[in-house]
């Protein structure tokens, strides 16, 4: 579709995130001349491949991408769009200093199997666990969706939804049901005591429902968050661990051209200053080279902080919302390690042996009690870096050789997430501290990998102000919100406006910080889509 | 089989005495069942030290329900409650000062920050709004989840509706004050750190939880509903400490016919077929009854004192993951003469409110990361009244009496038991904390009663020392509460009953579901008529 020869769009999508780029390749396929602008050289987002070193590529920041929705994937025909998926049978490996490693398997039976050793009694509910869990992910998978009506005006669309859900609920029978409104509230900590009596295994799974966030173990809402890990998706309590062929640019890479092949113009290099409105509605963008471009409809990518504060006039806020807005939450308490390896790193837990070997392409979780997961959370809380954070690496290489070309320095590349660096810190400053805490994680490391550090041909360090300056994130935060339950569904990001629809006329919201939340799913920018073009189909109807 | 009565009451405390009360109004013939030689539970006054009477547990009355009052005619029984004045946060050569004068916490509050003071005013008004809301839940009837019944869901399509109207403001407000930190919650509108820690730790009394822990802050609003059911009084002291309110009731309930029994400790609930038939003392005594009510907590009625073949192995299950956690200790002090703090000398009206050990948020959740170690805070959150200078008559002339509620003693320990010496450095450690402020404290001890968590769960028959009868966490509430598809006062057993704070909407001197238990009992069997 060439550009509209007035200069006016129909839609122009601000970030080119994943859900940036989701959402504008559905509206493309909906027959909006739609206008994608990214700031950065590339778009991708948080969803990217870095080159380390000359011919090894890492994720940048995401490592994994399992929770893509499968039906952005069957829509936008992203495989022939050349994304490929590959899933190791292994989902986690949880080391820990005081005996054998707890393994997490794609199939419930081998984990239970294994943790026969462990506890016969955990081996034993381990499967009604996981059968559980996918049941309640189920539920939660409706929930997240649909568009979420505004309490105040509830409408016909929102009384067929709260039907649909009321019948998923049913559903469940009377003993899950019961139990599932008493577990969606409850600390991640908790539901797990209630069903396993080994921490290391309590632990493996709380990191799950704990990842990216500021919460610890012992917070209400941290189930919600590990349930809503697995919605979506056939994974059960194990998770997901999924790996895009070439690194995680290459499904940015299909998703821009499922949407170039729709129609979709894509800018880069092109920053949004401010968002144009004309009376009380939106009707374009001004660039930071002050170019204006007109649109009809407006929707953002960004967090809803930064698109509420920055991008608007405050006068159109209002101060209430630009109080509400001013006191969302999203401090960042990640930071990113990268590494490009000369040689496959040896853990100290397995022998070195092919079969050990396996154990490592999923995720390596460094987390080993529930007290160490829940000590670092209180660390971020109290403004401190974790000692010692939680660290979760994976080694794509492992799966994916095509990630080191033949002749490279380097022959594996380790992604590590880093949680228990707060953003908002009482002492210290990132740009400080940025190589202490590589060396940091890299001591860390050396204790359950002995060598590690002479292997480290390339390193790269990501702080929470890092994530910020270079990667958009507000406050560093990888979900533009904290997935509590104060900012979850019909209040995500603001109570009556988690309809994607924002408080200007004409102004949506499609990335992490809408419903459901962030991580690499494509959901809000999905739900954020059908929820346009439906208001745009009874627009033009009235035209 | 001795007597057979209408109902009898399990536990002497003011929720099973209000059940009591309501049931004889009836025309029930009742009897209450109290293992202890006084009435009250832990709303009891006992003379510790020869001459001091003290508010051995509870200590001030929260939210004692105006329309229990006034059905009950308590005032007529001897229930006066005095007003609590203000809150006094004493620091390090500073203090922070609010006070019932409004004009007068204005300035303080501008002394620490005028965008506080200004918020503040703001905040008070939403809270009172907010208030109001939430009022009509504490006397709801929660709706079964999975099979509800519509006169249930009624009352709750009226909240629906009357939260639909709600200004967006105030649904906000709500949904905040349901799901966040107390300590979150305040950060939006408050700058001046004493005054944000010592507003949330009326977030986490009794709980186990801290002041960053999401959850903690819809118990900012308990204070508010105080002030709208200020007429009443609702929040104080009640003359002659708390176990005045008990009386007053126990009166009330005699007055209607009820007969009270002390020192008569229920050893078994009798079930024939399914069905509550009356209860087994421990002396052997057995005594008949048509329907029982229990205000003591699920683990005690359910895995105490009924044989576990009665009930379903699953419901058992729930009852046993049903969280208590002790969280806190008592300690009761007899002073010669009145404390002196540091920051501002002189016995003057500060020492006449709640004096509030809460300096900042971080040391509130350094006192909270203590107990998940499963150790006894080193430097407790300690809420301190002196009711002798409300209430004179509680001690001998010039004397005084100190009630020091304390946070957090993990009825759990990681490291031993609670021992006499564990309890006595438990104690230290609170003395510790007042001294550092109030030096003179230690030479005005003439006596000092410490009760841990295993105390009171000893003498209290609180399961694990919880003040509450059960963590009020959030999926221990409303429909959840003691278990979910249970939580409307009935058990699985027929006739048998849950009146105590096990159930909605749970602890503190409220009397609510004490109420609520008997007008559900008291239908149920008009229903049968």
């Amino acid at each position: 579709m060439r550009p509209p020869e007035n200069g006016r769009y129909d839609a122009i999508v601000i970030g080119g995130g994943h859900n940036g780029l989701v959402c504008a390749a559905y509206l493309a396929r909906g027959g909006l001349r739609t206008l994608l602008l990214e700031r950065r050289g590339r778009v991708g987002g948080a969803v990217a491949t870095s080159e380390l070193a000359p011919g090894v590529r890492v994720p940048l920041l995401a490592h994994s991408v399992g929770r893509l929705r499968p039906s952005v994937m069957r829509n936008l025909r992203l495989d022939a769009h050349r994304l490929r998926l590959v899933a190791p049978e292994v989902r986690s490996v949880a080391l820990r200093p005081d005996g054998p490693p707890i393994t997490l398997w794609s199939d419930a039976q081998r984990t239970a199997a294994e943790l026969t050793i462990e506890s016969p009694r955990d081996a034993a509910v381990y499967t009604g666990f996981d059968r559980q869990s996918r049941a309640f992910s189920g539920l939660l998978a409706r929930l997240m969706a649909m568009t979420p009506p505004d309490p105040s005006r509830p409408g016909v669309a929102d009384g067929l939804s709260a039907l649909r859900l009321g019948l998923g609920y049913r559903g469940l029978g009377m003993q899950d049901g019961r139990a599932f409104l008493r577990v969606l509230s409850m600390p991640i900590a908790d539901h797990l005591e209630d069903w396993f009596e080994g921490d290391a295994l309590r632990a493996a799974l709380t990191w799950r429902g704990v990842r990216y966030s500021a919460m610890g173990p012992r917070d209400a809402g941290s189930s919600q968050t590990f349930l809503a890990d697995t919605a979506g998706s056939s994974d059960g309590a194990a998770g997901e661990t999924v790996f895009a062929r070439g690194g995680p640019g290459a499904l940015a890479a299909a998703l821009a051209a499922a949407g170039a092949a729709a129609g979709l113009t894509i800018r880069t290099g092109a920053t949004v200053e401010a968002v144009r409105t004309r009376g009380d509605r939106a009707d374009g963008v001004v660039l930071s080279d002050g170019q204006e471009i007109a649109a009809a409809l407006v929707v953002s990518g960004l967090d809803p902080k930064r698109t509420l504060l920055r991008l608007l006039d405050p006068a159109l806020l209002g101060p209430q919302l630009g109080w509400q807005a001013g006191n969302l939450r999203l401090k960042g308490s990640v930071a990113k390690v990268n590494l490009a390896l000369a040689e496959l790193p040896r853990f100290s837990d397995f022998a070195d042996s092919d079969e050990a070997r396996r154990r490592l392409r999923g995720r390596i979780v460094m987390a080993p009690s529930m007290a160490f997961i829940d000590r670092a959370a209180d660390a971020v809380k109290a403004g401190r870096v974790a000692e010692p954070p939680v660290l979760e690496a994976t080694i794509p290489s492992l799966v994916d050789p095509s990630l080191v070309d033949e002749g490279a320095p380097a022959r594996h590349v380790m992604s590590i997430l880093v949680q228990g660096t707060p953003y908002h810190r009482r002492e210290g400053d990132w740009d400080a501290d940025r190589e202490s805490l590589g060396d940091g994680v890299m001591a860390q490391l050396e204790a359950v990998a002995p060598g590690i550090g002479a292997q480290v041909v390339a390193r790269q360090v990501l702080t929470p102000l890092d994530l910020e300056r270079d990667h958009g994130l507000t406050e560093g935060h990888p979900l533009h919100g904290e997935p509590s339950l104060d900012q979850w569904f019909a209040w995500r990001p603001l109570l009556g406006f988690a309809s994607y629809r924002l408080p200007v006329e004409g102004l949506y919201l499609c990335g992490s910080g809408a419903h459901p939340g962030g991580g690499v799913t494509g959901w809000p920018g999905q739900n954020a889509a059908r929820q346009v073009l439906a208001d745009w189909k009874r627009r033009s109807r009235w035209r | 089989m001795g007597r057979s009565w209408d109902a009898i009451v399990i536990g002497g405390g003011h929720n099973g005495l209000v059940s009591a009360a309501y049931l004889a109004r009836a025309g029930l013939s009742t009897l209450v069942l109290e293992k202890r030689h006084i009435l009250g539970g832990a709303s009891v006054t006992e003379e510790i030290v020869p001459g001091f009477r003290f508010s051995v547990a509870s200590y001030v009355v929260s939210l004692l329900r105006p329309e229990i009052i006034r059905d009950l005619q308590l005032p007529r029984h001897g229930l006066e409650i005095l007003p609590l004045d203000g809150t006094f946060t004493p620091l390090d050569g500073d203090y922070l000062w609010r006070t019932n004068d409004h004009a007068q916490t204005m300035r303080e509050l501008r002394r620490w920050s005028a965008t506080d003071a200004e918020a503040y005013e703001e905040y008070g008004l939403l809270m009172v709004e907010m208030a109001r809301f939430i009022k009509p839940i504490l006397s709801a009837v929660p709706p079964d989840t999975i099979r509800p019944d519509p006169r249930d869901l009624l009352p709750l399509g009226g909240l629906a509706r009357t939260f639909a109207g709600l200004p967006r403001r105030q649904e906000t407000a709500f949904i905040q004050l349901m799901t966040m930190s107390s300590s979150d919650f305040l950060d939006q509108w408050f700058e001046t750190d004493p005054l944000k820690a010592t507003m949330a730790a009326s977030g986490i009394i009794g709980t186990f939880l801290g002041v960053r822990s999401p959850g903690t802050a819809y118990v900012l609003l308990h204070h508010y509903m105080g002030e709208i059911d200020g007429a009443f009084r609702a929040w104080g002291i009640p003359r002659g400490g708390t176990g005045g309110v008990s009386e007053s009731i126990a009166s009330a309930a005699r007055a209607y016919g009820a007969t009270i029994r002390t020192e008569a400790p229920v050893a078994r609930i009798n079930v024939r077929d399914g069905r509550a038939t009356g209860v087994t003392l421990e002396s052997g005594e057995e005594i008949g009854a048509r329907v029982i009510l229990s205000s003591a907590d699920a683990h005690q009625t359910f895995l105490r004192m009924l044989e576990p073949e009665t009930l379903d192995p699953a419901f058992t299950d729930e009852v046993r993951r049903y969280r208590f956690r002790g969280s806190s200790g008592k300690v009761n002090l007899a002073l010669d003469g009145l404390p002196e703090f540091t920051c501002l000398p002189g016995s003057g009206e500060h020492l006449r409110g709640a004096i509030s050990f809460s300096p900042g948020i971080d040391y509130m959740e350094e006192a909270y990361i203590d107990a998940k170690e499963g150790r006894f805070s080193r430097r407790p959150y300690t809420d301190v009244i002196i009711p002798t200078l409300v209430d004179p008559s509680i001690a001998p002339p010039g004397k005084h009496v100190m009630s020091c509620f304390v946070q957090y003693a993990p009825y759990h320990l990681a490291e031993g038991t609670w021992d006499d010496t564990q309890r006595e450095a438990f104690g230290d450690a609170v003395i510790d904390v007042i001294a550092e402020r109030a030096p003179n404290i230690r030479e005005l001890i003439v006596g000092r009663q410490v009760l841990t968590p295993l105390d009171i769960e000893k003498t209290f028959s609180l399961t694990e020392g919880n003040i509450f009868q059960g963590e009020l966490s959030l999926e221990q509430l409303f429909f959840n509460r003691p278990v979910p598809g249970h939580a409307r006062f009935r058990t699985p057993i027929r006739d048998l009953w849950l009146c105590g704070s096990a159930v909605h909407p749970g602890g503190g001197i409220m009397g609510a579901p004490g109420r609520i238990a008997a007008l559900q009992v008291l239908r149920s069997r008009r229903m049968a008529a």
